[in-house]
């Protein structure tokens, strides 16, 4: 079977947090901090790299107990400290390629806290995912980022 | 303060060639220098091309009296005669100006191949760049039909 298609996207996502920006562009820049909130539920095993940096790489993977791996592969492309992280990534069920993407992660001042406006320029491949769930995926994540920023 | 401008161009074109044909028209580097350059006096220089999934290539579109936008493309997805994805930034003299998703999709139609390619853009200078990829891919895609005319 070497059916292909491409279904492309853009979804954003927009948080108020009561967090100055320095706070929360460390939580995405610190490894130690970001591996405490970025990756699948608790119950996987997950591994988490990261290389903070222009041209820099981060790789996250796990999965449930005997199942599937889910690998996140990407790199950064534009970071512009407190205030902008770019950066593409792949997903990967298994061996299958299913999503390439381009992610933007902006931090402005918003009162005495931050807004953080997310986007994510997809492309979704043959089949496997679509932007709904990715939506939905990334809305969990930076619910995991809100639970860390408060504890 | 920064401004991000983000946007989607879709760009489609019919070529009288079999998908392989086109296919090999962005696999060949010399193919590529000479296609994507978008207008007479604008050259394209690659300092490293690398066409396989998980390599790179760097490339200069070098215009008189401009400074060099420099390109930097990761190749994400590559499959042969149907799809070519890659992730991109530019520099232009020493300020990064934009990021982008870049999709190829080659699809038979007849003993032609239609070509549809979709820009997914994160333009740092307002919308500066978005108008620079608009220019840039239509002219590139134009030239591209000479590639099948002999």
């Amino acid at each position: 079977m070497s059916k292909r298609h491409t279904t492309h996207a853009t979804f954003v996502i927009e948080r108020d947090l009561p967090h100055p920006p320095a706070k929360v562009f460390a939580a995405y820049a610190d490894p130690k901090k970001k591996s405490k909130w970025f990756g699948g539920p608790p119950e996987w095993d997950s591994q988490h790299a990261m290389d903070f940096r222009v041209g820099g790489k981060e790789t996250s993977s796990g999965g449930p107990p005997g199942g599937v791996i889910h690998k996140m592969s990407g790199e950064y492309w534009d970071i512009v400290a407190n205030e902008r992280i770019v950066m593409s990534y792949e997903m990967h069920l298994g061996a299958t390629r299913i999503s390439v993407s381009l992610g933007t992660t902006e931090i402005k001042p918003h009162g005495a806290g931050s807004k953080l406006i997310y986007t994510e320029q997809g492309a979704y491949l043959d089949g496997y995912d679509d932007a709904g769930q990715r939506e939905e995926g990334t809305r969990e994540l930076l619910g995991q980022l809100e639970t860390y920023l408060n504890t | 303060m920064t401004t991000i401008a983000h946007a989607t161009i879709v760009m489609e074109r019919s070529y009288n060639a079999s998908p392989a044909r086109v296919f090999a028209a962005w696999e060949s580097v010399e193919a590529r220098q000479r296609w994507s350059a978008p207008a007479d006096g604008i050259r394209i220089v690659y300092e490293q091309a690398e066409f396989f999934e998980g390599g790179s290539d760097v490339s200069r579109c070098i215009e008189p009296g401009n400074e060099d936008y420099v390109a930097t493309v990761n190749y994400l997805d590559i499959k042969r005669d149907k799809r070519i994805v890659f992730a991109e930034s530019v520099v232009h003299g020493n300020k990064r100006v934009s990021a982008a998703l870049i999709s190829v999709e080659l699809t038979p139609k007849g003993a032609n191949t239609h070509l549809a390619l979709t820009l997914q853009i994160a333009s740092f200078d307002e919308a500066g760049m978005e108008a620079g990829y608009q220019f840039g891919w239509s002219s590139a895609l134009d030239n591209l039909a000479k590639e099948f005319a002999l």
